[in-house]
């Protein structure tokens, strides 16, 4: 909700401080700030208004109050607080087919005004939101919504056929396939057809039954208001915050009105909206109000909640008194009086629907009070609760296969072709769960092959633990699977892949002390550990934490890596770290990684055999350069006097 | 090249400390299914049923015909909590790591798969007092410094009063260290939610919180894209 801040001080007055104690204010006791910019001469604030309040701080007057009750101070002018006193009248009528669907519905009518261009200060503010200037109706209609945050529709009354001496409304569902015609949205300048389902709420003419608007998301081209517009109807209303949000949503239409009615705003507040536009309009268009139709089968009011002292302070944390919390609680508007000593009885100012039981007032306490002046208690050393059979026996065999060797991977639960699909996937190569760990370990052999020079390995090994999918009788199992993979040659499995498997399997029977059930197939064994699990004894203690490094990543290059490799004569004194040490300082900065991969002696003399990798974070590395480096290797060899082989 | 030890994957490193840190503490370690019942991962939770978060948008569903009622993907660890209280009722001291979906686009700091941490105390006295308290001290051994937090209003469904909580490191070179950092949701569990696990809030209150361990790992590690946690990519994981 962008808030332009010298609109923000028509309402709080001379007790708002500036832009950084505005945002510092609502941020410890409100909302977030997304960002503060200068749109022209105007200061305009992002605030993250959260969903709970959404009912009654999407609107300039909305934040002000919120100012001012952090500030506990009085809102220098507030449009809600002035109890509107709308004339009747009988020229226009509404049908309301579903009163839950739309509790109130109110349309005024005005005669004589003239459409022309919005005054200065109007456009400036609509601008400094982001609002394209319209006219001065539609331009009245929207000041109207951020200022109070009411949306309204302005009809032109002689395109609206007036039957039987009166402009006849319908509030109705759509019927499946009806079409609807509506405005043309952001950017765009055709209407837009919208073929209906059946869920939505329309507004309709009633003495044609024919569909002028989407209910509390998108008006229609029906009766337009336009350049010789002189007699104009106001709809203002409230709508199901459901039914709302769902049409919304399913036509990807989320505009500022569908935003407010899809949070509830207060069934008391379309009257204010009306009255706040009657009278701008006459500022700006002039024209005779001539009377308002309100229908509100529907009335909703705040119900009275206790609020307890002792529970209070209980969740809080605090030692707060009764005054205090009674005198927190007045400021945000509600009416407090003490039901019983230590209970209080509060109700909610009307236009927040927000405050329904005991613990919403208490969070309006704490965020008031400062959620900053919460005290930390320090937790104490405790009797360690039970033991996570799965945790712990998943740690024991990742301890297990990590000294053989093996890594860990977490791939995706997802699956290009499986048994269970998911009936709305994220893409069509991922449409389904899996079933079993083996396909996704098989991709990292495949793709990690590519990288065991980089990697400093002769063989790719990896595991992973995780959950699989299965169909059972009841529906959808799941049980944790462990996969195990080897792969040593590049064009696939061979024969010689099992007996590394094996012995890790071997190995986790005779630290688990159980037979594992396995099948390895193509260089892959999965096991069930649900099954193994269940059998093994819950231990009582977790055991001593291991120590970890701490690591600083590096992000992976996304240019290829070359290897190549080198065997010398060094004379005996030469150890392998001492060459290794030399060729390090003259392999350049490319040189990514050196490895000794083989090593002998003979006649006083040790052969070394190291594999240099070379690899560049910003482009693939040519040819030519790797072999300059590896030029320059080669003489550093021969002046320390070794023999290159 | 000699065999060497091979590489924990990161998530699972913090896993295993996250545990360490909480047991000594009185936490123990709770699982659920990934497979989720709509009951669980939503309604026990007091999130509306007409609540955005349901929608298709956001979340995995299963097929209705492979289950037998409303199925999806877990999109938190929360619904443990309702299994917990259910079965066990109050007092309740649990941390719930595990793995959750979201379906949304993915790019550097969303993945649709991800791994998250739960945790939720439930006793006679229980306050904000005590969630900061906690999460100072997890933090401060998780960054290995002494470590803040605060707290600013917040708002989620199963809680109430719902807060945001921000840490700063106070001590050490870490590139995190005194700056504040957004981490987490939490707050006090909503009375609703008590109820729904038949614990009743007049006697028992507690906290709730719930964070991203890929977020811990990129705070913690320096990992700059989410995604990279689960390429199966060993130039990724032979780093830790």
């Amino acid at each position: 909700m962008k808030v332009n801040y010298a609109w923000l001080k028509d309402y709080v007055g001379d007790a708002l401080p500036d832009t950084g104690e505005v945002t510092r204010l609502l941020t410890e006791h409100a909302f977030e700030i997304d960002g503060i910019e200068t749109v022209g001469s105007h200061a305009v604030i992002d605030v993250d208004v959260l969903p709970n309040r959404s009912s009654d701080c999407l609107c300039h007057r909305g934040i002000a109050r919120e100012l001012a009750t952090i500030l506990d101070t009085d809102l220098k002018y507030d449009p809600l607080a002035i109890t509107p006193n709308l004339a009747p009248t009988d020229q226009i009528q509404v049908t309301i087919a579903d009163t839950n669907a739309c509790p109130r519905f109110t349309a005024a009518l005005i005669t004589g005004i003239e459409v022309k261009e919005s005054p200065g200060w109007l456009k400036e503010r609509l601008e400094s939101l982001g609002q394209r200037s319209i006219n001065n109706i539609v331009d009245a209609t929207n000041y109207v919504m951020y200022a109070i945050g009411q949306p309204l529709h302005a009809y032109d009354a002689d395109l609206f056929p007036k039957v039987n001496g009166k402009w006849q409304f319908g509030v109705r569902f759509a019927a499946p396939g009806e079409v609807v015609e509506i405005l043309p949205e952001g950017g765009n300048s055709e209407s837009r057809q919208v073929e209906c389902v059946g869920t939505e709420l329309l507004i309709v003419d009633e003495s044609s039954n024919t569909p002028i608007g989407l209910a509390g998301v998108k008006g229609g081209q029906y009766a337009g208001v336009h350049a010789g517009t002189t007699n104009i109807i106001i709809e203002a209303a409230n709508f199901h915050p459901t039914i709302t949000r769902k049409t919304a949503r399913r036509l990807g239409i989320v505009i500022d009105a569908s935003k407010r009615f899809e949070n509830e705003p207060s069934r008391d507040l379309p009257p204010y909206g009306q009255y706040k536009i009657i009278k701008l309009i006459e500022d700006i268009a002039g024209g005779t109000y001539e009377g308002t139709l309100d229908v509100y089968p529907e009335p909703k009011e705040n119900l009275a909640v206790s609020v307890r002292v002792s529970k209070t302070n209980a969740l809080l944390g605090l030692e707060l008194s009764q005054a205090e919390i009674a005198a927190i609680i007045t400021r945000t508007g509600s009416t407090v009086t003490e039901a019983e000593p230590g209970v209080l009885s509060c109700t909610g100012p009307w236009e927040r629907t927000d405050l329904l039981i005991e613990e919403d007032f208490i969070e309006e306490v704490g965020r008031l009070h400062g959620l900053l002046n919460i005290v930390s208690v320090v937790p104490e050393k405790a009797a360690p609760g039970a033991v996570n059979v799965r945790q712990y026996y998943s740690e024991q065999i990742r301890q297990v296969l990590l000294a053989q060797g093996f890594s860990e991977v977490i791939t995706s639960s997802f699956q290009k072709k499986d048994t269970i699909q998911l009936q709305n996937a994220l893409a069509s190569d991922k449409s389904y769960v899996r079933s079993g760990l083996r396909k996704n370990i098989t991709a990292a052999l495949d793709a990690n092959f590519a990288h065991t020079d980089l990697l400093g390995i002769r063989a790719v090994k990896v595991f992973e633990i995780g959950t699989v999918f299965g169909k059972t009788e009841s529906g959808v199992g799941e049980h944790l699977s462990l996969a195990i993979g080897v792969r040593q040659k590049g064009n696939g499995y061979t024969p010689k892949d099992d007996a590394p498997l094996q012995a890790a399997i071997t190995t986790l029977e005779a630290q688990l002390g159980v037979t594992l059930e396995s099948t390895s197939e193509q260089g892959v064994v999965e096991v069930n550990l649900s099954e193994v699990f269940a059998s093994l004894p819950v231990p009582a203690t977790y055991g001593t934490s291991k120590e970890r490094k701490v690591t600083t990543y590096t992000a992976v290059s996304q240019y290829p890596a070359t290897a190549r490799d080198i065997a010398l004569w060094v004379p005996a004194e030469f150890e392998a770290e001492r060459v290794l040490a030399i060729l390090q300082a003259n392999a350049s900065s490319l040189c990514v990684r050196i490895d000794l991969f083989d090593q002998f002696e003979k006649d006083g003399r040790t052969s070394y055999a190291f594999r240099l990798v070379f690899q560049s974070s910003e482009r693939t590395l040519t040819d030519g350069e790797v072999t300059n480096i590896m030029d320059t290797i080669n003489q550093v060899a021969e002046q320390n006097g070794w023999e290159v082989r | 090249m000699k065999e060497t030890q091979g590489h924990q994957h990161p998530i699972t490193q913090m896993i295993d400390e996250i545990n360490h840190i909480f047991t000594d503490i009185g936490f123990s370690f709770e699982e659920g299914p990934e497979a989720e019942t709509e009951h669980y991962n939503f309604d026990q939770l007091n999130v509306p049923k007409d609540h955005p978060s349901r929608d298709m948008q956001d979340t995995f569903w299963f097929k209705s015909k492979d289950v037998s009622e409303p199925t999806v993907l877990r999109t938190h660890t929360s619904p443990v909590q309702a299994r917990f209280l259910e079965a066990h009722g109050a007092p309740a001291k649990i941390i719930v790591p595990g793995k959750v979906f979201r379906n949304e686009a993915t790019d550097a700091t969303h993945e649709a798969q991800f791994y998250q941490l739960e945790g939720l105390h439930v006793d006679k006295g229980i306050h904000l007092g005590h969630l900061k308290g906690t999460l100072e001290y997890f933090f401060s051994k998780f960054f290995s410094g002494k470590t803040e937090v605060r707290f600013r209003p917040s708002f989620f469904p199963f809680v109430e009063p719902g807060v945001e909580v921000d840490m700063r490191l106070l001590e050490g070179d870490s590139k995190l260290a005194g700056k504040w950092i957004e981490v987490m949701g939490a707050g006090m569990v909503h009375p609703n939610v008590l109820k729904a696990g038949g614990v009743d809030p007049d006697e028992f209150s507690g906290y709730a919180f719930g964070m991203g361990i890929d977020r811990l790992g990129v705070m913690k590690y320096g990992v700059e894209d989410v995604r990279d946690f689960y390429t199966g990519d060993l130039r990724f994981v032979n780093q830790f």
